[in-house]
C-alpha cells in the first residue's frame, strides 16, 4: 500500500485512535493509516500505569498501559499500518494531510476520509494567572506523570497540588508512594474536579490535605519554587482577605483542566463548539467538514477511556463507511441544545433515526434530578455532578416517538417533584 | 443492620461510599470488640454492603514501577495481581524499591513473586524488549 490509496488515516494513536483505526477496518476499509507522533502506538496509556482501565469495556480492572497492549494486539492483528514518529502538521478541507518524520521526510496524502484523535492537552500556569514569580518547579499533573512512571525522576520533595482533577489526585498517591511529601491538594471548587474514587483512593488514603474553597494567589521563590499563599475563596471564587498562609514546597502540581487538542482540526475548516471546545459532530462523529470524523477527548473531555473507546470506534466505523462510498441518509436534521443545569450534549445532532448513546455535563451539582430528553425520554437520577459525564441510551422506540420535521430538541435536568 | 447482642459502643468511624457519584458518608457504629453494629448515612444497598467490606477488610491494587537494567527504557510498570491490605501499600513500595527488571520481559511476568508472604505476585504490565 503506498499513502495514495489510503481510505482511513486516524490522527493520533491513545486509546481514541486506536479503537477508531480497529473499527475502521472491521467495517470494511482497506488501508487505514495510524499516525503517532511518539515512537510507539498508545498515546498517554502508557504513563498511567494506575489501574481503573476498562471496569465498562473489558470488565476488568486495567493500568493503562495493560489497555493499550490490548488494542495495539488488536492494531497489529487488524493490519493497520502504523505510521509512527510522525508529526501531521496540516489538514486541509479536501482531506489532503502534511505531515513530518524523521524517516519518511514531508509527506503529503490524500485519504478517503479521515479520524481526529489527538486527544487533550492541560491547561498550564498561564491559562490561570496566578501571580508571584516565575521559578523552577511548577508542572502539570502529566507532565510530573510522565517524568515519575517513564522517565523515571521523582520531581520534588514536598509537593503542592492544585486543582484535583483526576491526574492531579493519581499523582498525589503516586508521589506520596514514591516518598514525597503532598502538603495539601488545593481546589478552588467546594467539591473535587475528579471521580470520587480518585478522592478516596488517592487523596483520603494517604491523609492528604485537602482544601476545598481555597486557591493559590501567590508563588513564592527565585530559582525554584520555595513556598505558595493559599487563601480561603467566597461563593465568586474571589480570595477572602485574612484567611491566606503559606505552605511551604519544593514543587507545584498544576491539574486544573484539560483542553481539546484542535488545531488541525480549525485548519481543516472544522466547526468548534465554544463549550466543549471540540468539533461540532452528528451522531456518526462527522464534522462540519464531509469525510472528517471524531472521537474521544478531542470532541469533549471524558472522565472514562472506556467512553473515550466505544465513542471512537463510532467514528472509526463512520470513516470507513465514508470512504467505501456508503451514503447515509441524510433526511433531516435534529439539533440537540443544552437546556436547564445542562452545560452541552454530544453529538450536536441527531438524525432521529438511528439509536444512539448521548454523552453530556451538567453545570452544576444537582441532587434528585430527571434528565429530559425532548419529550421522548427522560431518566431519575441521584445525584448529577459536572465531573461525572453523564450517558443517555435513546431507543429506536423512542426515537420514533419524534415528529417528523423536528429541527431542535432541548436536554433538560430537571429538579424532581419529590425531592 | 443491627446484629446480634449491642456490646458498648467503642468508636464511630467514617466511610465514603465509592459505588457512584452521590459518594455517601457513612457512619459505622463500632462496638469495643471491634465488630461494626450499625451503618447509617448510606442511600443504597449496594452502598452498605461496600461500606461494610471496606470496613473489615480495605484492600487496593497497588500500581508502581521498578528499575530496569540494560534497557533503554528506565523503568518497568508493575502492579499486584489482586488487591492488597491498605496497610501493606507502603511496605510493598519498600519491597519494590529493591527489586529491578531486565529484558526481555513480556507483560504479565512475574517480577516479584509471593510480595511481603501475601500470596500476591507482582507482574510486569507493559513488555520491554530492549
Amino acid at each position: 500500500m503506498t499513502l495514495q490509496d489510503v481510505d482511513v488515516a486516524v490522527i493520533g494513536s491513545g486509546p481514541a485512535g486506536m479503537a477508531a483505526a480497529i473499527k475502521a477496518k472491521e467495517t470494511g476499509a482497506q488501508n487505514v493509516v495510524l499516525m503517532e507522533r511518539a515512537e510507539q502506538l498508545g498515546g498517554l496509556l502508557h504513563q498511567c500505569v494506575h489501574n481503573g482501565f476498562g471496569l465498562l469495556y473489558f470488565g476488568e480492572d486495567l493500568t493503562g498501559p495493560e489497555y493499550a497492549h490490548r488494542f495495539i494486539e488488536k492494531v497489529m492483528d487488524m493490519k493497520v499500518r502504523p505510521l509512527l514518529e510522525t508529526m501531521v502538521i496540516g489538514i486541509s478541507r479536501d482531506h489532503e494531510i502534511t505531515a513530518v518524520s524523521g524517516k519518511n521526510g514531508y509527506i503529503t496524502f490524500r485519504p478517503k476520509s479521515i479520524v481526529l484523535a489527538m486527544g487533550c492537552r492541560e491547561r498550564s500556569r498561564g491559562a490561570l494567572n496566578i501571580p508571584g514569580t516565575r521559578p523552577a518547579g511548577i508542572f502539570t499533573a502529566g507532565t510530573a506523570q510522565r517524568f515519575v512512571n517513564v522517565e523515571g525522576f521523582v520531581p520534588g520533595k514536598k509537593i503542592v497540588v492544585l486543582g484535583s482533577g483526576d491526574i492531579g489526585m493519581i499523582m498525589a498517591r503516586r508521589l506520596t508512594l514514591e516518598g514525597a511529601k503532598v502538603e495539601a491538594v488545593v481546589e478552588i471548587l467546594p467539591y473535587v474536579g475528579g471521580l470520587i474514587r480518585n478522592e478516596v483512593q488517592c487523596v483520603h488514603d494517604f491523609d492528604i490535605p485537602l482544601l476545598l474553597e481555597h486557591t493559590v494567589i501567590q508563588i513564592h521563590g527565585e530559582r525554584r519554587i520555595e513556598a505558595v499563599t493559599v487563601a480561603k475563596v467566597d461563593n465568586n471564587r474571589n480570595p477572602i482577605p485574612d484567611t491566606e498562609r503559606e505552605i511551604e514546597c519544593d514543587t507545584l502540581l498544576l491539574s486544573v483542566g484539560l483542553i481539546p487538542e484542535n488545531e488541525l482540526s480549525s485548519m481543516a475548516g472544522v466547526e468548534l463548539d465554544p463549550v466543549t471546545g471540540g468539533p461540532i459532530v452528528d451522531e456518526m462523529r462527522q464534522t462540519s467538514v464531509p469525510g472528517i470524523f471524531a472521537g474521544g477527548n478531542v470532541v469533549h473531555v471524558h472522565d472514562l477511556v472506556d467512553n473515550v473507546s466505544w465513542e471512537s470506534e463510532l467514528a472509526g466505523a463512520s470513516a470507513a463507511m465514508f470512504a467505501m462510498g456508503t451514503k447515509w441518509p441524510e433526511t433531516w436534521k435534529i439539533a440537540l441544545k443544552s437546556g436547564r443545569n445542562i452545560r452541552y450534549v454530544v453529538p450536536h445532532t441527531i438524525s432521529g433515526e438511528r439509536e444512539l448513546t448521548l454523552y453530556m455535563r451538567v453545570g452544576e451539582v444537582e441532587e434528585g434530578v430527571r434528565l429530559k430528553i425532548g419529550g421522548i425520554a427522560s431518566k431519575a437520577l441521584r445525584v448529577v455532578k459536572p465531573s461525572e459525564m453523564l450517558k443517555v441510551e435513546l431507543s429506536t422506540a423512542q426515537l420514533k416517538k419524534l415528529k417528523r420535521g423536528t429541527k431542535e430538541m432541548v436536554v433538560d435536568c430537571e429538579k424532581r417533584a419529590d425531592k | 443492620m443491627r446484629s446480634g447482642q449491642i456490646n458498648k459502643v467503642a468508636a464511630e468511624e467514617r466511610i465514603i461510599c465509592i459505588g457512584c457519584p452521590m459518594g455517601c458518608m457513612a457512619t459505622l457504629t463500632i462496638d469495643d470488640k471491634g465488630q461494626m453494629v450499625d451503618i447509617a448515612g448510606c442511600k443504597c444497598k449496594q452502598g452498605r454492603k461496600y461500606v461494610l467490606e471496606e470496613y473489615k477488610s480495605p484492600v487496593r491494587v497497588l500500581t508502581a514501577t521498578v528499575l530496569t537494567q540494560g534497557s533503554a527504557q528506565p523503568l518497568l510498570p508493575v502492579r499486584t495481581v489482586t488487591p492488597i491490605p491498605k496497610t501493606k501499600l507502603a511496605p510493598g513500595m519498600m519491597a519494590l524499591a529493591k527489586a529491578t527488571a531486565k529484558p526481555p520481559i513480556k507483560m504479565g511476568d512475574v517480577i516479584i513473586s509471593n510480595l511481603l508472604g501475601m500470596g500476591v505476585d507482582v507482574v510486569a504490565t507493559s513488555d520491554l524488549s530492549f
